[in-house]
């Protein structure tokens, strides 16, 4: 093995190495926070349009009804989101990383 | 211009009859006319002996004058089979049942019947253009109120919805960090395009309650009815939407001097106390008394309607206004 060689590789290894770092320490965990925060977003927009589905009576899900097509995604989503959220502080314990 | 007259009153005092012969007055004046019953009970077929469905149609005998019944359970049901066949041919075999639930349940919800009828009322107000007056012969007191408040408050709510939806794509376009494609993109979002079509009909009924629309209630000469009528005037005052005028239907006729017995004597006794009230609505009341109808013996139709309507007086002072634009 040259040494060209040689350093190749170790720039190779320490590219890896600070791509991971930089992903883990600051552009994972900066996206996956900002992506459920937007999700609990969502769910308050959902919440919004479809209280009914809750039990309380709203003045505009007539119209919001309408959005429904456009939903599905989000609809999906929604339901499963509320059903493995146990409790806030197992949500928003989500976004640390210990 | 179109004006939109509307005719509120409790229930039983004779709105259809009051506004089916404003129509006819505003015919008589040349103007191109739109009758509209949004009462359940329809009765305008009774009065004109004609029936009348969902689009204008023309009254026979009387030319410029259309009517037209809006059906609010029907407006409902055909929101609710378009939406489905909307779903069927957008959504996933899986997704459409879940959602079906959620779209029969909001079709069940209180307010469904009102945002129809309102959805209906719009819809009138929008393809307007054809009539110089579109004449509202609404239903009771109670829905019809929260019906005119219903653009100001709907249009906060969306307004609510709109900023959440923002707000949630803005975050997901945030955590898009890098090259990753973003969940959800605010440019061409179909809820947000949707939720401003409504807003923005929201804000078209808004204006046009506030600037081309004149509000009459019609009452009987009796406790009741007063009372309720006070309330009509604060809550529509409330929704910044004044009252033009007060219509008295019903009046007792005053029997001839030299009669006497009984039935006489009640007549004169009930025009008294009926005189005794009118004077307190005219003093007590900050909007004025624009007509006042006597009682007929029969069912108020045909030739007996022209009569009630030459003692509107509503009519002629309205004319002068739009004539003058």
């Amino acid at each position: 093995m040259t040494l060209a060689d040689r350093i190749a590789t170790f720039r190779a290894t320490l590219e890896e190495w600070v791509r991971g770092l930089y992903h883990g320490m600051i552009s994972h965990p900066a996206y996956e926070k900002i992506e459920a925060e937007a999700e609990d977003a969502e769910d308050g927009f959902m919440l919004a349009c479809f209280p009914d589905a809750f039990g309380i009576p709203s003045p505009v899900s007539y119209y919001t009804a309408e959005l429904l097509p456009y939903l599905e995604d989000e609809y999906e989503a929604w339901e499963r989101r509320l059903w493995d959220r146990q409790s806030v502080i197992e949500r928003k314990g989500h976004q640390y990383h210990f | 211009m179109t004006e939109f007259v509307f005719f509120g009153g409790k229930g039983g005092v004779g709105k259809t009859t009051v506004s089916s012969a404003y129509g006819l007055e505003c015919v008589g004046g040349g103007l191109e006319t739109l009758l509209v019953s949004t009462d359940p009970a329809h009765s305008t077929a009774d009065v004109f002996d004609q029936e009348f469905g969902d689009e204008p149609q023309p009254v026979e005998g009387y030319d410029g004058l259309s009517a037209l019944e809006i059906d609010p359970e029907q407006e409902v049901q055909d929101h609710l089979q378009g939406l489905k066949r909307q779903l069927s041919s957008q959504l996933s075999a899986a997704m459409v049942n879940e959602v079906d639930i959620q779209l029969e349940m909001a079709h069940q919800t209180p307010g469904a019947y009102e945002a129809a009828l309102f959805d209906r009322f719009v819809e009138v107000m929008r393809t307007a253009d054809p009539y110089d007056r579109v004449v509202f012969d609404t239903s009771p007191t109670g829905s019809t109120l929260r019906l005119l408040a219903l653009p100001e408050l709907l249009e906060r709510w969306i307004d609510r919805l709109m900023d959440k939806r923002e707000r949630s794509i803005d975050l997901y376009e945030k955590a898009a960090i890098g090259n990753r494609e973003p969940r959800r993109v605010m440019d061409g979002d179909p809820i947000l395009a949707r939720l401003q079509e409504r807003k923005e009909r929201f804000e078209f009924a808004g204006e046009v309650l506030r600037d081309d629309a004149a509000f009459y209630l019609v009452m009987n000469p009796d406790e009741l009815s007063i009372r309720e009528t006070r309330r009509s005037v604060e809550t529509l005052e409330d929704a910044a939407l004044p009252v033009r005028g007060l219509v008295v239907n019903r009046l007792t006729p005053e029997p001839e001097p030299h009669e006497e017995g009984r039935g006489a004597r009640y007549l004169r006794q009930r025009v008294a106390t009926e005189r005794d009230r009118l004077e307190r609505i005219e003093r007590e009341f900050a909007v004025p008394v624009v007509a006042t109808i006597e009682t007929r013996v029969e069912e108020v139709r045909g030739s007996i309607l022209e009569e009630v309507a030459a003692e509107l007086e509503v009519a002629v002072e309205d004319e002068g206004s739009v004539q003058s634009r």
